[in-house]
């Protein structure tokens, strides 16, 4: 495109800065809000309104913040759970169903305490609060192992894997909690039994303590993409798998190593949400809405292009839009679903975006007459 | 036992169709893992359309319609703009997962309209399906037109040395492959099951994408394949068929993603690949930059 003597021109970059990075993610973002307008529109609202009440709600109001640090504490769980594999070149969009196993074997640890059957307040939360993390990180894990297996050993697509376990664990959470279930509700609500008020996770200013946990495993996922062996092997078998194993770095090793890790930060999801968040302390009955919301957890991996400490930002920006979204649907009457669709078109508009994670647009000076500008093809 | 037989004729169909979509795209080179989100998108749009007019017609062209418009952004996204088509496949499906449950949310339920009418006993469906195996077979391997498709999977660039439009060909491709994928979503939501609810489709899209890689890219063993999970997931929608009282209902709903993940484990071993030549596309899922 020319403008008098200079013209736009795309030129591929060498390099990407982290504040490049992050300016693109941003104008993504702002995209995707502004396309987002057309749903409001349509549906007779003004988006200014609408998008005013979302981010008052999710970061000023005193009953959306603390929803919006619980949503952005699961969320983040959920991020990590997508980026370990993803920096291996892997695709984990099975946090839903890890994150099912995970609320499930948290509640397995209380219910063969006994916690079912008789409100005990002599159980000691000192040892039944680090068991049941124990517990969701390890289902977590057991289910992400499964992918990682298939993949490392069969070269079976991770992704098909995932997607088949999700279906499969939100069943099993239907069989456990619902009629009949082992961990049903006396009550028959279609939901969990509810934790004594003993075993509630310890609140820190009315954050669960999980907040701590989530940032610590910032801190640590940074530390080992960035400093350990384990951390360099995944990035380089993410950057070619081939060439990794030829300098020796096995193939199945890396797969499953990954899925154990991001299952088990999946599974600690589970243990957050149905055992921390102040309020809730039983699956839910609408368990599977969060299942669907942990597919927040790969846009945010994604916009962070696999860096942990980015994360942290986005995912407490995403989880607070979500929530919003969700408020503003019963606020101003609209249909159900307006975070499912946030979900979407952010989603696709980050990748139309991701095209200039590898061009930049410039304007230069024209020297020659004709210039050949275009995207290659 | 024979309506338990046609039925699974009818899923298997929409597997079929759907699968071969992707087989198409990927013989030229280009990965689609967003099939879920093109055939809830085919699916959702083409359930309003019929709903509204009144007209089977309308449904469906408006499914194969959304299909090629979601097959030309894909084409858009990995062929003009060169990037990761896993991404861009992600995208699709999500795009589709979120958008899908918000606007077709009024319409829950029931299609209200009268059931297609079957021929010979199957879903019409199921004859649309096997001519368009046939058709997709002999294009890809009995015409110019396919032997161009599948140069431009294998190696890019000697097809483009050798004359062949590289990027015309793919867009084809990618659109033709959407049309399919929005067809197989419309027969689900408006023949093999006319009642909408939110992210109905329970991953039929994915073991589609799981199929192709199954079937070596080769259409017959693609139908065989889209039979054996057609029946498979039949037989676990119909548990007092094989084994009544076994296991609750919410067990069995787990069935079919246990058996989905069993043969592909099956038809992943050593010893069940070497039986097949495989015919994978070289230059699937690497954007192609003409030098």
């Amino acid at each position: 495109m020319r403008l008098g003597s200079t013209e736009l021109k795309l030129e591929k970059r060498l390099t990407l800065s982290g504040w490049q990075a992050a300016l693109i993610s941003v104008l993504a973002i702002v995209f995707a809000l502004l396309i987002f307008s057309l749903i409001f529109i349509l549906a007779d609202v003004n988006p200014l309104i609408a998008y005013q009440k979302i981010f008052s709600y999710a970061f000023v109001n005193p009953h959306g913040l603390p929803l919006t640090v619980n949503r952005f504490i699961f969320l983040l769980f959920c991020t990590y759970a997508f980026i370990i594999p993803y920096r291996a070149g892997l695709w984990n969009i099975g946090m839903a169903g890890q994150f099912y196993i995970g609320a499930l074997a948290t509640y397995a640890v209380l219910y063969a305490f006994g916690a079912k059957s008789f409100n005990n307040s002599n159980l000691s939360p000192v040892v039944i609060i680090p068991l049941m993390l124990l517990a969701a990180g390890v289902g977590g894990a057991v289910l992400g192992a499964i992918p990682g297996f298939t993949k490392g050993k069969y070269n079976i697509s991770e992704i098909v894997v995932t997607m088949m376990l999700n279906f499969l664990t939100f069943w099993l959470v239907a069989q456990m909690i619902k009629e009949g279930g082992l961990f049903m509700n006396p009550g028959g609500r279609g939901e969990s039994f509810e934790m004594p008020a003993s075993l509630h996770a310890p609140l820190i200013a009315d954050i669960p303590f999980t907040i701590f946990l989530v940032l610590a495993f910032a801190l640590l996922l940074y530390y080992m993409f960035a400093k350990t062996k384990i951390g360099y092997q995944i990035r380089a078998y993410g950057k070619n798998p081939a060439a990794a194993r030829y300098a020796g770095i096995s193939a199945l090793k890396i797969p499953l190593l990954v899925f154990i890790m991001g299952g088990a930060l999946a599974g600690l999801a589970g243990y957050h949400y149905f055992a921390a968040v102040p309020g809730v302390y039983k699956i839910a009955r609408n368990y599977g809405y969060f299942g669907d919301l942990a597919f927040y957890g790969i846009i945010c991996g994604l916009i962070s292009q696999g860096n942990p400490l980015a994360a942290i930002p986005v995912a407490f920006l995403f989880a607070g839009m979500s929530n919003g979204g969700r408020f503003v649907q019963g606020e101003l009457s609209l249909g159900f679903g307006i975070d499912y669709a946030l979900l979407g078109v952010l989603m696709i508009a980050l990748v139309a975006f991701q095209f200039f994670y590898r061009y930049s647009i410039v304007w230069q000076r024209t020297e020659k007459e004709i210039s050949d500008v275009g995207i290659p093809n | 036992m024979s309506e338990f037989l046609i039925r699974s004729l009818d899923a298997s169909t929409i597997f079929t169709i759907a699968a071969l979509g992707e087989l198409i795209g990927q013989r030229s080179g280009i990965l689609n893992v967003g099939i879920e989100g093109v055939m809830l998108f085919g699916a959702t749009l083409g359930f309003m359309a019929a709903q509204t007019t009144g007209s089977y017609l309308v449904g469906f062209l408006v499914g194969i319609a959304i299909g090629a418009l979601l097959g030309l952004l894909h084409g858009f996204f990995s062929i003009t703009l060169g990037g990761d088509q896993v991404v861009s496949g992600m995208g699709i499906w999500i795009l589709g997962f979120g958008l899908t449950t918000y606007i077709g949310n009024p319409y829950t339920g029931p299609l209200g309209m009268d059931r297609i009418p079957s021929v010979l006993g199957v879903s019409p469906f199921f004859f649309v399906g096997l001519l368009l195996v046939l058709l997709t077979w002999f294009v890809l391997s009995k015409t110019s037109l396919g032997l161009r498709i599948r140069s431009v999977g294998e190696n890019p660039s000697v097809a483009e040395v050798s004359g062949i439009n590289v990027s015309r060909t793919r867009y084809l491709c990618v659109v033709v492959s959407g049309m399919f994928m929005g067809l197989a979503g419309a027969i689900y939501s408006l023949d093999y099951n006319p009642v909408w609810n939110y992210n109905f489709l329970m991953g039929w899209g994915f073991i589609s994408l799981a199929l192709v890689f199954f079937s070596m890219w080769n259409p017959f063993i693609l139908l065989g394949g889209s039979l054996l999970f057609g029946i498979l997931w039949q037989l676990s929608l119909n548990p007092q068929l094989v084994l009544p009282g076994l296991l609750s209902r919410y067990l069995w709903r787990t069935v079919p993603f246990v058996i989905t993940i069993a043969v592909l484990l099956l038809i992943s071993t050593k010893w069940f690949r070497s039986r097949w030549g495989a015919a994978k596309p070289e230059a699937l899922g690497q954007p192609y930059v003409k030098q």
